[in-house]
This record gives structure tokens, sequence and C-alpha cells, in this order.
């Protein structure tokens, strides 16, 4: 059973040593169930930190905002940020690593197990207690979600009120950590691509109303791009207005700024952005859901990389985000390679 | 605004014919910027760059667009027009409405249309480009030739005539390649030994030549005109300076194995000299072989070697050298017979390849020239010779034709019927191929001086049949079962490029062919350069070849490394990529996409080298960011290219 206990003696000690500049944790959330994110710079307020089936957050977007922050600080406290993961988080670490982001010394990586467990679903979990607020939600000793409400303490199967993409997930420990709490239990997924198998089962038509219909819903926002971890770029080919711009950019450079989608919310606009960040996302996508969970639209973002991540491992036997040396997906090629899709 | 002149070619008809090119004119003179357009019927002929150059002065022309063939046909042809009309060789584009319209259209209006938009999209992509100059870098006037075969060496003497200093590296314990081991040669008949070893001598004495034998080529960087390059000398443990061939070594040594240059037939000793005209003349002491380098092991060698010269503590070492241009004269090998189990080959002593019989008819072979089956010694009276032996079966073996083949099995059988006199060969031919000087007439002689049977069909199966081999196979032309009681199958083995050639290329980064053969740049233009400039390839490693074509190849390849050679400076293209720093993110992708090593880490950015760059692009399709971009072929210009196609 991962016990955050041991993680909050160790990141105590390291924050006492003053080993470490910060950590990133998760703690009560204000609406009392739902955890948020937390930064603790204080030994004594580690105490705040807590670890159940709410936290949902991938924190790891953190440390792209930590990279900025220290490239901007004229002498940077050059010390590693501790953060709290998941098997998911960790895997967007080392797509980080991977892609030179940043360096394995830049983080001192406190792992948790969910073990038989892993993150509950908003939506699921309102559709089940009927609007009642919950209080508290655990993972009981046999695996199930134990879900406190004002007036009773109700158990569900974790299938019922997991995140989809827990149900689908395939690491449910941490891959790479300094300290790691919990057991490394593999548990068998039947069907890792379930979710897209049903999607792909419509037929094409179908296919393209429901994905015009939802994506006409987006009003680009980006908060899709913004939670996401291997969103890092300074500039996003797909937006037009947003621009880095460094001391050395010339006004040429400005004026070149190529313009491939206009910025309002249209129909095309939208489906030129959606499908131009799910292709930059092959082979990186390490499947953490924020994407779907921060869209207030609901737009089930998370579709498209799922499918292309299964794509990539049909087609190239590629799966993202478990070993940094491994070139990327769009880099690698194989003498072997059949280039089927081609023919 | 820049001022942009466009000038339409209709070549003849070809362009003409289909798109109407006054229209096109006229169109592109409405276009923003474009202050001249006009159309001529040969743009390319003299009158036709007068025009440009005419135009380029009158009306004060800062950017030229020449709508006509592809440019790989006339881009510098006008690139130069431009120059001479005082423009930068970048102010001047190609838009191709040949082949990339009039020859793939039938309906005029709409080609019409197409053509004036792809001058169009060049008239924007040649408003936003740089005015580049080339990237000059010196030459290191040096050249290195991989593979001491008949190519390699020929290849080493052309160049050390030239006057360049050559290294020649071979992995063999001496110079020759397959070519010395031969008995003859078609269609002449001449003996290979004697026209081959004077070569040897001359290279191997020649004042520019650096000779390098029992030699690994291990890893080359940088780029033409500039290579580095990273040789394994292994230890022979004999100093050759010492070593005065009196041959107690061998007699004392306890190992014996196969002999490799007599290919089996014949067994040598751990030390060991390949032939006695090999080159360098010394003896080679076969660490695999060999039970141990110490006294304790064996040591009994040494203990023989009056002038001392085997040196136990030789070591491998790794020589590097600077060169300028690299040809690759690698050779092949035969098909590994293992995959022949229908003609019983490694079952059967009697069954033997073209290279074996080579030296069995050879004076100097394990026969001294006699021709005798290696199972019992006896002279074979009856010998069935099999062409495309592995060659020309796409199904089980190799797809192409090894082309030397049905000259040498004439050879062979012709040279059986000389030391056999009462002996009849028989051959099985799929059909003769004898393209060549005196190579037609070389084959009938075969036919009708010798009496030797062909015989039209494939071989089905041979089997020992009573001491004796039974050949089952059909003759197409009566469609008949034939079957032959031999005494010696020799098979036409097919040729595949030369046991580690192909690891040689992938760490050169040379392209390879479908069969493993190194890829020329061009079949028919050319045919001796590699797709990566600066190496060049001869002889047998780019496809099956026989020795004249194998010569002429090699002298070919000289040729064209001494056009780099003879250079003070080189010159390269400028356009190539460039990181947009403010962008890029240092993730590296383009680093390992890069096929010319041209990307590299730098503070946690990448950072080009424009030399070794070729503006390929591929890091250009990679980047997610657009951090990294071609001059000239900025997403800008692309992007404003497909404005101008889609009108707007």
């Amino acid at each position: 059973m991962a016990k955050i206990e041991d993680l909050k003696e160790e990141a105590r000690k390291l924050l006492r040593e003053g080993k470490i500049k910060y950590v990133i944790g998760y703690a009560a959330g204000t609406n009392g169930w739902m955890a948020s994110p937390i930064f603790i710079k204080k030994p004594e307020d580690v105490e705040k930190l807590v670890w159940d089936p709410t936290c949902v957050h991938n924190l790891s977007r953190f440390l792209v905002d930590e990279k900025r922050r220290k490239e901007r600080e004229k002498q940077p406290d050059k010390r590693p940020v501790g953060i709290f993961v998941k098997g998911c988080d960790s895997r967007a670490i080392v797509v980080l690593l991977q892609e030179k982001f940043i360096d394995r010394n830049d983080v001192y990586i406190l792992g948790i197990s969910c073990e038989k467990g892993g993150v509950v679903d908003e939506h699921k979990l309102a559709r089940k207690l009927e609007g009642k607020k919950p209080k508290k939600i655990e993972l009981g000793d046999k695996g199930q979600l134990v879900v406190t409400t004002a007036n009773r303490k109700a158990e569900f199967p974790v299938e019922e009120l997991l995140a989809e993409r827990c149900l689908e997930c395939r690491a449910n420990f941490p891959v790479i950590s300094d300290i790691m709490s919990g057991e490394k239990i593999k548990r068998t997924v039947e069907k890792p691509f379930g979710s897209v198998e049903k999607m792909e089962r419509m037929p094409k038509e179908e296919r393209w109303r429901f994905w015009k219909e939802q994506l006409d819903k987006c009003i680009r926002c980006y908060a899709c791009r913004s939670v996401c971890p291997m969103c890092y770029c300074d500039e996003c080919v797909v937006d037009s207005i947003n621009l880095a711009v460094s001391a050395d950019t010339t006004a040429e450079e400005k004026a070149d700024k190529v313009k491939w989608i206009q910025r309002s919310a249209e129909s095309s606009e939208n489906f030129v952005y959606h499908f131009v960040r799910a292709i930059h996302l092959a082979g990186r996508c390490i499947d953490c859901g924020e994407c779907e969970r921060a869209c207030p639209l609901d737009i089930p973002v998370r579709f498209l990389n799922k499918k292309l991540e299964r794509e990539a491992k049909e087609l190239f036997g590629y799966e993202v985000g478990f070993d940094p040396a491994q070139p990327s997906l769009v880099s690698s090629f194989r003498d072997d390679d059949p280039e089927d899709f081609i023919r | 605004m820049k001022r942009t002149g466009v000038f339409i070619c209709h070549c003849g008809i070809n362009i003409a014919g289909t798109v109407d090119v006054k229209k096109v004119a006229q169109e592109l003179a409405k276009h923003p910027g474009v202050v001249h357009a006009e159309d001529y019927v040969y743009m390319c002929s003299d009158p036709g760059q007068n025009l440009i150059i005419q135009a380029i002065k009158e009306k004060n022309l800062d950017n030229v667009v020449v709508a006509c063939c592809s440019p790989t046909l006339h881009e510098t042809t006008f690139r130069n027009t431009s120059k001479a009309g005082g423009l930068n060789i970048f102010r001047c584009e190609i838009a191709n409405i040949r082949e990339q319209c009039s020859w793939v259209h039938k309906d005029k209006s709409s080609a019409t249309q197409k053509a004036t938009k792809i001058t169009k999209s060049a008239v924007e992509k040649v408003r936003r480009n740089e005015s580049l100059e080339a990237i000059s870098v010196p030459v290191t006037r040096r050249a290195l030739v991989v593979g001491g075969g008949i190519a390699g060496i020929q290849a080493a003497l052309d160049l050390g005539n030239s006057g360049f200093e050559v290294i020649l590296v071979e992995k063999n314990p001496s110079i020759g390649g397959h070519m010395i081991q031969l008995s003859e040669t078609f269609p002449t008949l001449d003996c290979s030994q004697c026209i081959l070893t004077p070569k040897m001598v001359e290279v191997s004495k020649h004042p520019k030549v650096k000779l390098m034998t029992y030699s690994e080529v291990q890893d080359v960087s940088g780029y033409v005109g500039n290579f580095k390059v990273k040789i394994l000398k292994k230890p022979t443990y004999v100093d050759p300076d010492k070593c005065n061939l009196c041959d107690e070594c061998t007699k004392v040594c306890p190992i014996v194995v196969p002999n490799e240059f007599e290919l089996g037939l014949t067994g040598r000793r751990a030390i060991y000299i390949p032939f006695p005209q090999a080159i360098p003349a010394s003896y080679t002491l076969d660490i695999k072989a060999c039970p141990g380098l110490m006294p304790i092991a064996c040591g009994k060698c040494a203990d023989v070697c009056d002038v001392k010269a085997i040196d136990y503590d030789m070591k491998p070492q790794i020589i590097e050298e600077e060169v300028g241009a690299i040809i690759l004269a690698t050779g092949y090998d035969l098909y590994d017979k293992a995959n022949m189990a229908e003609y019983g080959y490694g079952k059967y002593a009697d069954v033997l390849d073209g290279l074996q019989f080579e030296r069995l008819c050879s004076a100097s072979g394990p026969t001294k020239g006699q021709i005798l089956r290696p199972s019992d010694h006896k002279e074979p009276k009856e010998v069935v010779f099999i062409q495309c032996s592995g060659s020309r079966d796409p199904e089980n073996h190799c797809a192409y034709c090894s082309k030397i083949c049905c000259m040498y099995t004439a050879k062979h059988a012709m040279l059986y019927k000389h030391h056999v006199h009462d002996g009849q060969a028989y051959i099985f031919y799929i059909d003769i191929r004898s393209g060549g000087k005196g190579y037609e007439e070389f084959v009938q002689r075969a036919v009708e001086e010798d009496g030797v049977l062909y015989l039209r069909g494939k071989v089905s199966k041979v089997f020992e049949d009573k001491g004796k081999l039974k050949v089952w196979g059909v003759d197409t032309l009566t469609g008949k079962h034939i079957e032959i009681t031999a005494d010696m199958v020799v098979l036409a083995q097919a040729m595949r490029p030369a046991q580690g050639a192909q690891e040689l290329a992938k760490k050169l980064k040379l392209a390879m062919d479908k069969d493993g053969f190194l890829a020329e740049a061009h079949p028919k233009l050319r045919p001796v350069e590699s797709v990566t400039s600066g190496m060049f390839l001869a002889g047998a490693a780019q496809a099956p070849k026989d020795i004249p074509e194998a010569v002429s190849q090699a002298s070919g390849a000289a040729a064209k490394a001494v056009t780099i050679l003879s250079q003070e400076r080189l010159y390269h293209s400028p356009t190539v990529a460039k990181v947009l720093s403010n962008l890029c993110t240092g993730c590296g992708m383009c680093v390992q996409v890069c096929p010319y090593e041209a990307i590299a880490h730098k503070d946690g950015k990448v950072e080009v080298n424009e030399v070794l760059c070729e503006g390929c692009g591929t890091c250009s399709a990679t980047c997610l960011r657009a951090a990294i971009q071609v001059k000239n072929l900025t997403l800008h210009q692309v992007h404003e290219m497909i404005n101008a196609c889609l009108g707007g």
C-alpha cells in the first residue's frame, strides 16, 4: 500500500537540509474533496500534503514553468525541485528528459504507485452520487473505492469511478523516481485502446459528424495546451497571436511569423488546431488526460492522442515515456521499416 | 516593392502546346511586383538568355523568374544568366511548368491556369530569397581507397600518377583481391597473376601510395574535401621489415586451418603467407587460429625465427588520416553456397564453385594446374557447369544477373578441355549474355572448337550415386529430362557485396541498393559517384562487373576524385539549414534525423555545421517548433507560395 508518510518524511528532510528548492505535491482542495496542487517551501508545511484518488493533476507541467522561471532569473537557484508523480506523470518527466527540456538533476522525483487504483473521474462520481458532495475518497483495502458523503459511506468497484485513462493505463507505478512508495503491481489491461476502438467502430460519416460537433464547440481558450506538459514550445505554430520574442528577434522575423490558421474559433481553424496539436504529440503524449479534464467544453481531446499512441505502437512498436535514452518517435528511423502506410 | 521579371519559355511546343504561354505572361504582368513579363520559344538558347540579361539591365530587375523545365535541368543555366546580368544567383528562381504542368496535362485552359499559379508562387518565393554567397572550404589533397583488389589498385595508381597522395586500405594480409585467385581471364585467356602482379608491385612501390594491408576503416567523419578517417591496423605479429621469408615458421606451426586463398581446397598454418607473390611479402599470424601468443601456449614460430621478426606484443593500432576524397572498391564475395542445398554443395566434395575451379586450373593452385577431383584426386571426365546458380531467381535467391558467369563458365569449360582433352563439358544455362568486346566470339569458340555442350535449362537436383554425381535437369529446347552422370559439378555462384561492405557502408552513411551493393548517385549520368559527395564507387562493390569494367570504373572514380583534389577550395551551396534560436528548445530531434550529421547540440540549443549540411530539409520537417529552416525555403516562403497558388 502506498504510504504518503514515507514520502513526506523524505520531503521534510530534503527541505530541512536545503537539498531541494521546493516540493510540488497535492493538498486538500478548497472545495473539500478534490486535491489541488501545492508548492511547499518550508519543512513544517509538508504536513499539508495528501495522497488519494483525487490527485488527478499532472504536476510535471510545473517543471516547464520552473524552467522558464529559471531562464528569466539572473542568478537562478539551481537546486532541484521535488515533485510528486504518479505512473503517468513520471512518464511525462521521461519525455521531458528525452527531449532534453529538463535535466535529471533538475528534479527530485517522489513517486507514488497507484497500485490497483488510479484517479477518479469527476463526472462519473457526480453521476454516482446524484449531486451529493463527497467529503473523502479513499482506495479501500479490497481494491474498492470508498466514498464518504455528509450522511453516508459508499463503496464502489474501481471500474465505476476511475478515469477512462486509468482503466487503460499500462504504467500504474512510476517508471522513474528517486524514492517511491507503494508496490510495483503490474495490472492486466485487457483493452489498452478500448475507448479508441469504440470510436473507430463508428461509421466514417458518423465519426466526422461527431468530431465536427465536438470541435465546433471549441472556443480556443488553449486550456488543453496550457495544462499539457508536452506543450512547452515558446511559440505555438497553430496560434497566430503567440510570438516568441527574444532580444535578437528582428522586426523581419516578427513580420514573417506564419499565420497557418486564423485566430477566430471557426470550425476549419479548430480542426487544424486540434489535429496539428495531436500530430505534434504523436510519440510524446503519455495519456495523463489533463487536456480533456481541463477542457471547459468537454471536448474528448484525449481520443485524438490515444489514436496516435496506438498507431505508434502498432506501426513502429514505439511506446512513449519509458526510456529517456530512446530516440523520439518522429526522429527515429529503422532500416527495416516496412513503410506499409505509404503504399 | 522588389522588381521581378518573369520569362516564360515555350520549350518549342513542349510547353506552348499545352499551356497558353502568352496568357501566362499577361496574367503575371498583373501580379504585384512584376514589372516585366515575356515569353520566348527557347529561353535557354543564347537569344533567350540575352532577353533576360537585357531586361535585368533595362528594367532594373531585382528578381528573375523563369517559367520553363525542371530546375534540375536549367536552374544553373538561368542563375548564371542572372549573374551575367548583375544579380546574385539566388535572385533567380525556376517555375517548373513543363514536367509539373504541360507534360502531365491535356486540357489547355486548366494547364494554363496551373502554369500561372506555379509561376506566381515562384515570384512570391524569389521575392523573399536571401542573396547568398557560396560557402567555401579548403581541400585536403589526399585520397583514401578502400579495397585492394584490381579496382582499388587501379584507382590508387591513377590518383598517385596524378600526383596526389593515396592511402590504400585492404582488410586482408595481401592486396590482389579476387583477381589474384583467378587462373586465366576471358576473353583472351591471359594469365591473371601475370597481368595483376606487376600492378600490385607498382602500387606497393609507388612513392605517392601508402599501403595499409590487414587494416579496416573504422570510422569516417567530416565532409567532401575534408574527411577524417580512423583506420584499424590489425597486428600481424610479424615485422615485415625483418622477415626474410625463410618459411621456417610454417614448418613448425602445429595448427592447420582451411586456406582462404585456396577456398578451403587446402589448409594453411596459423602463421602463413597468403600466396608466394603476396604484397606486402610477409607472414601473418592468424590470432584466431593460433593457440596463444605466449611461449607457454606454443611459441614455436618465434623460436625458429632467426631474424626475430615475430613479435607477440604487437597491438592493434588506430591510425587517423585526413583525406579529401574516398573511393570505395570493396568488391564482392560469392553467394553463400550453403543456400544451394539442391546442388549438394557442402555435401559432396566434387561440387565446387567458380573460384574453387579457378584454383584447380591455376598453375599456382593446390593441384599445380591439374584438374583433379577433390574427393579422389582423379581426373574428371565429365564436368557439369551450372550457370545462374543463385542469380536471376527472385523467389529463392538473388533477383539480379551476376553478369560475369556466362563468360567465366565458357572460360572454365574451355580451360577444362585444354587440360583434359578427352573430357566432356556440359553447361546448363538460362540464356547466354555475352555482350562485350570479343565476348560472343569467345563463347562460340568454346562451342565450336572445344565441343562444349550447352544445355538450355535449369538443374533441379544434384546427388551422389556410386561415387559419381547425378545431375538432373531439363532441356527446355527439346522439353526432355536430362540425366548426366558427372565426375564434377561447378556452380557459377551469384556475386554478392563483399562481407563487411554493408557495415562499412552504414558507417560511411553510403546508400545501398536493394541487393546491398553500394548505390550510385544516378544510374546513367553519375555511375561512379555515391550519393555522398566526395565518395566514389569502383568495381564490384557497386554491381557485378568483370575486370575491364571494374578497371574502367576505377579510373573513372579516380578522375572524379581528382576533380575535388585538384581544387584549392571547394564551394558548397549556401542553402543550408538555419536555427531560429528563440524557438529552439534543444530537443535534438533534428540531430537524430539529420542524414549528414550536420547538426549538434550546443548550449541547450542546436547548431548547424554549414559545410556538412546539404539543405535536404529533413530537420525542418521534423521540428515541431519550426525552429530550424532551410535558407531560401523558409516556412514563410512556403506559406506565401501556397497563398499564391490558392489565389491569395
